[in-house]
């Protein structure tokens, strides 16, 4: 019993950091209609903005606001470059999202070419690990639980209950008929993408703050997993995505604490393939019946 | 020098047959398949254990059978093609677009990561090696004449598999790929089985992936996880896009670009001395830009997929429309059909149509001899008893029953929401009812998939014209007619030159006089996509002419068309019935159905409240009520 619930705990830390990843991922599908290939490079840039902050200022929270303004800036410059163009001319879901691979391939290159392929180590200290209720839990890891909450709660709001988020899930719904009623659906764009990207990018920085060390590609295995998540909870509804999360984010640790860390990706696309299959629209919502409907 | 140039081009030939093989699923059926450097991958790791010796400790892996490396290579093709059989049964079931691309992602990362891990299969992260020079031993040739020997058998089977390609490019069945690719619905529509031909796409790629992994393995003489990361299959990718999707020889010249000039030519660059990374990061740098760029600004590539031109033969008269075209060449007329079908198969001359404007122009009754099943009054050529479909808590069709009689053109009207729509979609397959029958010409139709429907004479058409955008007016028309025959694959390898496209020149000719009388001829190798709406609204009616079907239902024909084009559709309507085919026809214009239509059926919130002539519903109070909202009586 102890053991489960020390698994539950670390569970629930990844689960937050997946929440956060998810949660930006399927704003981005939201508005622009496009899986983001290039998600998890937000996150890596996230870390290495983190791990540069750190190295000059010494401060865990200057890192933190740093790999989120990172994030922020690369999501709305994948926006601006790429997306943004492919959507306006209606080029369709399928080349904008192969797009979005080359871009991928592109930032990991880049990252390369300046930081080197070899993996860097965090230097953040994690404080000991002490019992936090039935949990197990560095003071680091409580702080990225905590985060995760707030996050949560203030994205709730934005989406719920202002202006803007209504402009946003208009979009979600309908870019044409939203565009009509005079949502200037590009600048609801650009501003969703650039807040996925504060979120990613802090994902990032917890990410590698949790992991210890990173190199250019980390971001894009990650990717995989938040990939699951989103899917599990339904592609475009921030909410569903969160418990998607939570939900793969336990399953993994349990998958890994089990059976073997080095199938977990292997095991998330094995959840992924199932519940596309079964319920392409997410758990939460109904399945399709036939190709066509 | 010499040396460097023989193995840039062995490694041509066997990215070319692998970019061939992906251009099967991605070029031709359309399915971005992320998967397929696994199939690359899984036929170089069967190769290797086929034809190497048993694993020693601590090395492990399966079988190490050493066979000859032909027979590897033929059983690695066979292996490479179940995996791809097991992956498209699974995705390709229900799954398109980026769903289909997740899921083969997740495929391939789970060869990937089964590969990399799970040490008995493949020997884990060591990979696997030890085939040398194949096949040199036994033609006694040292190791220099070996690559000249290596380098003339990888280009001669990828000029097999080019012959093949080419082949298969110009088939009717890669033409039915290519439908499938262009708008699935309705290639369902006129009799696709979409799943299975998607399927035999799948397959076939997969198949090639795995012949080049072999070849691949054998260039190697190694094969282990490092070689083929999932993600690094994005030169290939790069490759049929920059070249050409869907164009073989673009394929080929964008593997020559990208991965004999810019991937592998660059392999042997200086490096910065200190930074080791800098040049293959810059090269992927390139690969990755250069993919955004061409899906921006050239997304058909350096070389688009060609048009078949139709060019009409020397000495062509254009026989008019009172003229009736030749019946055919006797001995290309194929006779597999059902024998009802029998005389449908040459184009049958059809009434000349009524100018523009001459309403009401005497609709001309086919001859006895040409209709097979005789109609007599009264019978009904479909029958819809209990219909129920459901959306959530919405009945969208409650409970609808209708009869519509043979040889007449039934009107289906009804105001907005009174479901339609979703009849006409439970009728045709694309929806499964939840309740209720359906039957076509006594035939129980009900949950039958669309493809099986439209084959037993059911054709319907979309509210939006729903035309091939990237096939020519012709070949829309000429693949509105399924033929099972040929449409086979391997009718495509033996068939040649222009052929290939129709099956018989009569059908040809046929095609050409549909679209003279629908005023489209000046238009035949125009690709559909660019035509208008009322054009590609004419392009349907030609595709249901030429396909003959005994029913037709038309999903609001008169939507945004102009009254000069109504009347071309007025006339066109009344060439189906004297040709035998019924007609059932949903809209909202009611001059249009009081014209054209013998019997009405009105539905409302999902069920029939009135049938009969025109002229006894307008003073059937319920229709009324339903098109002008309920009156109160209170």
């Amino acid at each position: 019993m102890h053991e489960v619930l020390l698994t539950l705990g670390f569970g629930l830390v990844t689960a937050a950091i997946l929440s956060l990843s998810a949660v930006a991922f399927t704003l981005e599908y939201a508005v622009t209609n496009v899986a983001n290939l290039s998600h998890g490079e937000i996150l890596t840039i996230g870390a290495y903005a983190a791990y540069l902050v750190h190295r000059l200022t010494g401060s865990a929270l200057l890192a933190a606001l740093g790999a989120a303004v990172a994030g922020g800036i690369v999501a709305l410059a994948m926006h601006t470059a790429v997306i943004d163009p492919f959507v306006r001319r209606g080029f369709g879901t399928m080349p904008t999202f192969i797009a979005t691979l080359g871009m991928s391939f592109v930032i990991q290159n880049v990252l390369v070419i300046i930081f080197g392929a070899a993996n860097v180590a965090y230097t953040i200290p994690q404080g000991a690990p002490h019992q936090v209720g039935p949990f197990l839990w560095t003071s680091a890891e409580e702080e990225i639980i905590i985060s995760a909450l707030g996050i949560t709660a203030v994205l709730y709001v934005i989406i719920t209950h202002t202006k803007f988020g209504k402009a946003l899930r208009a979009v979600f719904q309908n870019r044409d008929l939203a565009r009509v009623t005079g949502i200037n659906a590009r600048l609801v764009g650009a501003a969703t993408w650039f807040l996925a990207g504060l979120v990613a990018g802090y994902a990032g920085f917890i990410l590698a703050e949790s992991v210890g060390t990173f190199n250019p590609y980390f971001g894009f295995s990650f990717f995989l997993i938040t990939l699951t998540a989103a899917v599990a909870g339904g592609l475009g509804k921030p909410f569903s995505t969160m418990a998607g999360a939570l939900i793969v984010g336990i399953v993994l640790e349990f998958a890994g604490g089990y059976i073997s860390a080095s199938y977990e990706i292997a095991f998330a696309f094995a959840i992924l393939a199932a519940i596309i299959l079964v319920r392409p629209r997410g758990l939460f919502t109904n399945a399709r019946r036939t190709v066509f409907e | 020098m010499i040396q460097y140039l023989v193995s840039i081009l062995t490694e041509g030939a066997i990215f070319g047959i692998m970019a061939l093989g992906l251009n099967v699923i991605w070029g031709w059926s359309g399915d971005f398949d992320l998967a397929y450097y696994g199939y690359v991958a899984l036929g170089a790791y069967m190769t290797l254990v086929l034809t190497i010796g048993q694993a020693t400790p601590p090395a492990q892996y399966i079988l190490g059978l050493q066979l000859p490396y032909l027979v590897a290579l033929l059983c690695a093709v066979a292996s490479s093609a179940l995996m791809g059989l097991i992956v498209g049964l699974i995705a390709l079931q229900h799954l398109r677009g980026i769903y289909f691309s997740i899921v083969t992602l997740g495929a391939v990362y789970v060869l990937y990561v089964m590969a990399g891990q799970y040490v008995p299969l493949f020997d884990g992260y060591n990979g696997l090696s030890g085939l040398f020079n194949p096949m040199g031993d036994a033609l006694g040739l040292d190791y220099q004449s070996y690559q000249y020997f290596f380098l003339g058998f990888c280009a001669f089977i990828f000029i097999l598999v080019f012959i093949f390609m080419a082949q298969v490019s110009g088939s009717r069945f890669g033409l039915a790929l290519r439908s499938l690719r262009e708008d699935e619905r309705a290639a369902a529509a006129f009799g696709r089985d979409i799943y299975r031909l998607k399927l035999k796409a799948y397959v076939l790629g997969a198949a090639f992936g795995g012949l080049a992994g072999g070849l691949f393995a054998a260039y190697l003489s190694a094969f282990n996880p490092s070689a083929w990361s999932p993600i690094e299959a994005i030169v290939l990718y790069s490759a049929v896009l920059v070249g050409g999707r869907g164009n073989i020889k673009g394929v080929v010249l964008g593997v020559a670009v990208m991965i004999v000039l810019v991937q592998e030519s660059t392999r042997f660059l200086p490096g910065v001395p200190g930074y080791p990374n800098i040049v293959p990061a810059l090269r992927e740098i390139v690969i990755g830009a250069v993919l955004v760029l061409f899906l921006r600004f050239r997304p058909r590539g350096l070389l688009p997929e060609r048009r078949y031109i139709d060019r009409l033969p020397k000495g062509y008269v254009d026989p008019g429309v009172d003229t009736p075209p030749p019946r055919g060449f006797g001995i290309f007329e194929r006779r597999s059909r059902p024998a009802r079908d029998r005389d449908r198969r040459s184009p049958r001359a059809f009434p000349p149509l009524p100018a523009p404007g001459a309403a009401g122009a005497p609709v001309h009754r086919p001859p006895a001899q040409d209709r097979s099943v005789v109609s007599t009054p009264g019978q009904a050529v479909l029958v819809v008893e209990g219909l129920h479909k459901r959306f959530g808590g919405v009945a969208a069709v409650n409970g609808c029953s209708f009869r519509a009689p043979k040889g007449q053109v039934t009107g289906l009207i009804g105001p907005n929401g009174a479901g339609k729509s979703t009849a006409v979609d439970l009728i045709s397959g694309f929806k499964l009812p939840d309740a209720g029958t359906i039957f076509f010409e006594g035939v129980a139709i009900q949950g039958l998939p669309p493809h099986r429907i439209s084959r037993l004479g059911l054709i319907r058409t979309f509210q939006t014209p729903r035309e091939w955008p990237g096939l020519t007016v012709l070949e829309n028309v000429l693949l509105a007619r399924w033929d099972p025959e040929r449409e086979a694959l391997w009718r495509g390898l033996i068939e040649h030159g222009r052929a290939q496209h129709f099956t018989s020149e009569s059908e040809l000719n046929g095609a050409r006089e549909i679209l003279a009388e629908l005023g489209l001829d000046k238009l035949s190798n125009e690709r559909a996509g660019n035509l208008s709406g009322g054009q590609k609204r004419l392009v349907e009616f030609a595709r249901i002419r030429m396909a003959e079907p005994r029913l037709v239902i038309l999903d609001e024909p008169m939507g945004g068309v102009n009254p000069v084009l109504g009347e071309r559709i007025v006339a066109a309507i009344e060439g189906f019935i004297a040709s035998g085919t019924s007609v059932i026809i949903v809209e909202h214009n009611l001059p249009f159905i009081e014209r054209v239509a013998q019997h009405v059926i009105v539905m409302s919130q999902g069920s029939v409240i009135a049938a009969g002539p025109f002229e006894s519903l307008r003073s059937n109070q319920s229709v009324i009520d339903a098109y002008l909202g309920e009156v109160s009586h209170e």
